[in-house]
């Protein structure tokens, strides 16, 4: 029983598609719309650049240089205090004691 | 007693010694880097640290101004000496500064099955991690060298960072559960 609710909230998450978090100078922002959970780095890439470029992403302001070239996308599976998937595109972060 | 062991005591893990220093826990912290006249901006060590071993500046610190004895370990983390330093730990907190460290504490985190949770900012100070190792990569340097927040203008965030993997370290040693945080200025999320 337990098993088969598990199967359903993860196909439901599934189904619900991916939240896509944007961090961009500083900002930080969620696209208005979920993606495929399956999407390709690629195509994520190219949409989150274009919605950051044309202003589209609340909390980050339009910027027609953004380049997420050297960003890191991160993709999280659901959890118990975040039932949804998420992406995440973000800057390096190699350092913790410089 | 729990051993919650930081390897790494510069900008994020000196900040987490600090804000662990409450816990039912030994401290034991490990580096092996000095503090330079640059670090008093952006660590938590003091002028009068200038010089020192980091985590003799550290030990001092927490002794002077709360009473905490911390055991440290003043050697660089390699392969051939991490059973030595991390084992026995009950959790792992890794705030290093480069890439090699990090996947010698991640290959002996994973080998010993000890719980470990990664900090970790951007170079200009925009963007921060306390990430648990089953869901870390490591990032290298995109240009090996390059500066990192080293002026004072990062001590905030650089603190907010390190109070979120003090968060995210208490939670764990009261309650074993794992939250994760991606930290930008504007906003926090759970991963």
């Amino acid at each position: 029983m337990e098993t088969q609710l598990n199967q359903a909230i993860a196909q439901a998450a599934l189904n619900a598609g991916a939240r896509v978090n944007v961090t961009w100078r500083s900002m930080n922002g969620d696209l208005p719309d979920p993606v495929r959970v399956d999407a390709t780095d690629a195509e994520l890439r190219a949409m989150i650049t274009e919605a950051v470029r044309t202003g589209s992403v609340p909390g980050i302001a339009a910027d027609p240089r953004a380049d997420f070239t050297d960003f890191v996308l991160d993709r999280f599976a659901p959890t118990a205090v975040r039932p949804y998937h998420l992406i995440a595109i973000r800057p390096k972060t190699p350092f913790g004691a410089p | 007693m729990k051993r919650v062991v930081i390897v790494g005591v510069g900008a994020l893990g000196s900040h987490v010694a600090m804000f662990l220093r409450n816990i039912d826990a030994k401290l034991f912290a490990i580096d092996d880097d000095r503090v330079e006249q640059r670090n008093v901006t952006s660590q938590f060590h003091g002028k009068s640290g200038v010089g020192k071993l980091k985590v003799q500046a550290l030990q001092q610190a927490l002794d002077f101004f709360f009473r905490l004895r911390i055991d440290v370990s003043p050697n660089r983390l390699r392969d051939d000496n991490a059973e030595q330093l991390l084992g026995g730990a009950s959790l792992v907190i890794d705030c290093v500064d480069n890439g090699a460290t990090r996947r010698v504490i991640q290959s002996y985190v994973r080998r010993a099955n000890i719980p470990c949770l990664h900090g970790a900012l951007a170079a200009d100070g925009s963007f921060g991690r306390a990430i648990w190792d089953e869901q870390f990569i490591v990032d290298d340097e995109s240009n090996p060298g390059a500066a990192t927040c080293e002026n004072g203008e990062f001590l905030p965030f650089i603190a907010i960072t390190a109070a979120q993997l003090a968060l995210a370290a208490n939670v764990y040693l009261k309650s074993g559960v794992r939250n994760g945080f991606q930290i930008s200025p504007t906003r926090t999320i759970v991963v």
